[in-house]
């Protein structure tokens, strides 16, 4: 405030009052900035600050959505591994029943028996591959909503899903496929043919079930239900490698959730000890403004004449 | 020699009791706004003696020559220059404010956020019904969030165009009570208490015109004062004792002209410049957020066209309405959201479509234009608090400097009371005098 000299009265008012009010407003903005912990009373305060704020919140609730989503596919992944390890297990059970099945020591009747367990094994294997997911959708059916399989007339089962798993987004532009389809594990190539592992076992347990051939029949799906165990071993692996992905996108994820909560403390958080230093500084200077207003005021010539 | 002892004391005692009251009318009026300090200005009575009697000197004390308003015409132009200035930065920045305050509480930018994260849920399973609501609902919200800036803007704009409405009125009142002053101090005579509390009403209206439009003025040497609005190359206000009216026109987008006596008037300082100021920027941004709610109807429902819904059927308008105020919510069925493509399964969890709308909402990025939009008043705002500021230093220098040359000092008062006060008693003392002598006169013999 420049001085003026030989001032009037109400000039002298007047600047004091301007003076100190500049004094009060600064320390209650910094008490406002301490009370609420934000720099920003409103964008006006520090537009690009602000700006840069708006957007950080925003990355921050996609970011959120991603998260969910992540856990979302890592559940319905968990769950196709499970529903894969208990098809792995049934091979194994067949293929233990095809080399019992093989021994011609077997007579037509304990065949037909083994080819009743195997028709057995081969409904829980269909009741398997219609499993569902954590939202009710088949978790082999690729993106349709019904069963994965359904059986016609003649008993033969019939994939009814999409080529593809659907996708889920990992956040900025990464996707994990959220499981695998029917075919990319039950269908595959043993000796030079195309087989399909429901197909093959449906097969097996008729061959043995007919009673003629039936030994021929189980030693021949040996070999076909060991290319079948090294699918579905193969797909486990891919479900594996795809948990992993997921699980780095999460720690991506997670440093750079962090990074911009750094930001944000930066650009809008506000900082205590700085806050109260200023407003012990302005406190201080008010008071000394009072004070020495309070004894300027009290000068006046008529207190001297009497 | 013809003086006379006794009355050259009396007008000594008179001149006196002058000073008196003025110093005591300049004490009660220290803290009178718009009062500017008068001192009695004192003249000799004297006379030279006619043809062959130069030498003589007829001496008859001391007159009241004139009362003086020691006030300085640049300080006053200046407090008015920069209190015009200081007015328009005050309710720009007020009007802006409000503006602001309408578009960042509505909410619009999470919403609209919300919105977006909404759909990117959806791809998880895009048949999934609560989360088809959850899209739905936060669209709802999003509407409602932009009918809500719409009325807020509206209703910033109304209240700064009663404040504008109201200031031209206090202009024409302001302006013909000047005109009556004009004609009172062309009948005024000179040096009278009643022609300088005239001026001091001048100046007071003057100060108060000055704060509603810049103001360019003409002094006549009566003391009338011709008064241009918008500034020194404006339109006539008030010539001697007439006032033209000021007339304010409000255009269909809410923005505001003047006009005085019909004539379009540019107004560069006053409230009522930042009003108009103000109220353009409003017209600007509801432009721009009444486009940005535009293009997200019109791409989300072209988006919406290009797939089929959960019952297989073509995707319709989700959106309805053409600005921010009019955005509504065409449909709120979950099952219409056009999630798969064309010709897909019923019920199919493909998320084609549901990826091209969201491209396509990507490419418009409505976050980042609501942002901007936001950014654009916070921005102008916070320059033009930083201009406040500047300007606001300048007007109280200039108000301290007015009132440091113009006020009352209550000490020069004192002073002026005691050396009055004397002079009154010295003045009864030559009376004392004159009457010894008299008596001495008589004495003699």
């Amino acid at each position: 405030m420049s001085t003026i000299y030989g001032t009037s009265t109400s000039a002298f008012y007047e600047r004091s009052l301007m003076d100190l009010t500049a004094l009060r407003k600064q320390a209650e903005e910094t008490q406002a900035e301490m009370s609420t912990g934000q720099r920003l009373q409103r964008s006006s305060d520090d537009p690009v600050a602000a700006s840069r704020l708006r957007r950080l919140a925003r990355a921050e609730t996609i970011d959120k959505i991603d998260g969910a989503a992540a856990d979302r596919a890592t559940s319905d992944l968990t769950l196709t591994d499970g529903a894969l390890t208990q098809f792995s297990t049934f091979v194994t059970r067949l293929q233990e029943l095809s080399t019992q099945a093989a021994t011609g020591t077997l007579s037509d009747a304990q065949r037909a028996g083994i080819g009743q367990e195997v028709a057995q094994i081969r409904a829980n294997l269909v009741a398997l591959a219609n499993t569902r997911d954590g939202s009710g959708r088949a978790l082999f059916g690729g993106e349709a909503s019904g069963d994965a399989y359904s059986i016609n007339g003649a008993g033969v089962t019939q994939y009814e899903g999409t080529a593809t798993a659907g996708t889920v987004s990992l956040g900025d532009g990464q996707t994990v496929a959220r499981g695998i389809t029917g075919p990319e594990f039950l269908d595959f190539t043993s000796g030079g043919t195309p087989r399909n592992l429901l197909g093959v076992v449906k097969d097996l347990a008729d061959a043995l079930q007919t009673g003629t051939g039936g030994a021929a029949a189980a030693s021949a799906a040996l070999s076909v239900l060991g290319d079948g165990l090294a699918s579905i071993t193969t797909a486990q692996t891919v479900v594996g490698s795809r948990l992993n992905w997921i699980d780095l996108n999460t720690e991506r994820r997670i440093t750079l959730s962090e990074l911009r909560t750094e930001e944000q403390t930066k650009v809008g958080g506000n900082d205590l000890t700085e806050s109260i230093a200023r407003l012990q500084n302005t406190m201080l200077v008010l008071e000394a403004s009072q004070a020495s207003f309070s004894k300027l005021a009290n000068l006046s010539l008529f207190d001297q004449l009497r | 020699m013809a003086s006379d002892l006794l009355s050259i004391g009396r007008s000594g005692a008179l001149a006196a009791r002058i000073g008196l009251d003025v110093t005591a009318q300049n004490i009660a009026n220290a803290s009178t706004e718009g009062y500017v300090r008068r001192s009695a200005q004192m003249a000799e009575v004297a006379s030279t003696g006619g043809a062959y009697r130069i030498g003589d000197l007829s001496l008859s004390g001391v007159r009241l020559d004139s009362i003086t308003r020691n006030a300085d015409a640049f300080r006053q132009a200046e407090v008015r220059r920069t209190g015009s200035d200081v007015a328009r930065g005050t309710a720009e920045a007020a009007g802006l404010s409000n503006i602001e305050s309408a578009i960042e509480q509505s909410g619009v930018y999470d919403a609209i956020v919300s919105f977006e994260s909404s759909l990117q849920q959806l791809t998880q399973d895009p048949v999934d019904t609560s989360l088809r609501a959850s899209v739905i609902e936060k669209a709802r919200t999003m509407v409602g969030t932009f009918q809500i800036a719409a009325q807020e803007m509206d209703a910033a704009g109304e209240g700064l165009q009663f404040l504008a409405s109201d200031g031209v009125t206090q202009v024409n009142r302001i302006a013909a009570e000047l005109a009556r002053t004009n004609t009172r101090l062309s009948r005024a005579a000179d040096a009278t208490s009643d022609k300088t509390s005239l001026l001091d009403q001048r100046d007071k209206l003057l100060q108060q015109l000055s704060q509603f439009g810049n103001i360019g003025t003409t002094f006549a040497v009566d003391g009338t004062v011709a008064v241009k609005l918008g500034g020194t190359t404006g339109r006539d206000l008030v010539v001697g004792d007439t006032a033209t009216t000021v007339g304010m026109t409000t255009a269909a987008n809410g923005t505001v002209s003047f006009d005085v006596g019909g004539n379009s008037v540019t107004l560069a300082g006053g409230s009522l410049a930042g009003q108009q100021l103000a109220l353009d920027k409003l017209a600007q941004l509801k432009l721009d957020v009444d486009g940005l709610a535009e293009d997200i109807v019109s791409t989300f429902n072209g988006a919406q066209l290009t797939g089929d819904d959960l019952d297989g059927n073509p995707g319709a308008a989700i959106f309805s309405g053409t600005t921010a105020a009019t955005m509504n919510l065409a449909v709120s069925d979950v099952r219409k959201l056009a999630t798969a493509p064309l010709n897909d399964p019923v019920g199919s969890r493909n998320a084609g479509n549901l990826t091209a709308i969201r491209s396509a909402l990507g490419a418009l990025n409505p976050a980042d234009g609501m942002d901007q939009i936001l950014f654009d008043v916070s921005g102008t705002l916070a320059g033009r608090n930083v201009t406040l500021g500047a300007l606001r230093t300048i007007a109280d220098t200039a108000q301290v400097a007015l009132s440091a040359q113009s006020g009352v000092d209550l000490d020069a008062e004192a002073v002026n009371l005691v050396r009055y006060q004397q002079a009154f008693q010295a003045s009864g003392k030559v009376m004392q005098v004159a009457s010894d002598i008299f008596d001495t006169l008589l004495g003699i013999g």
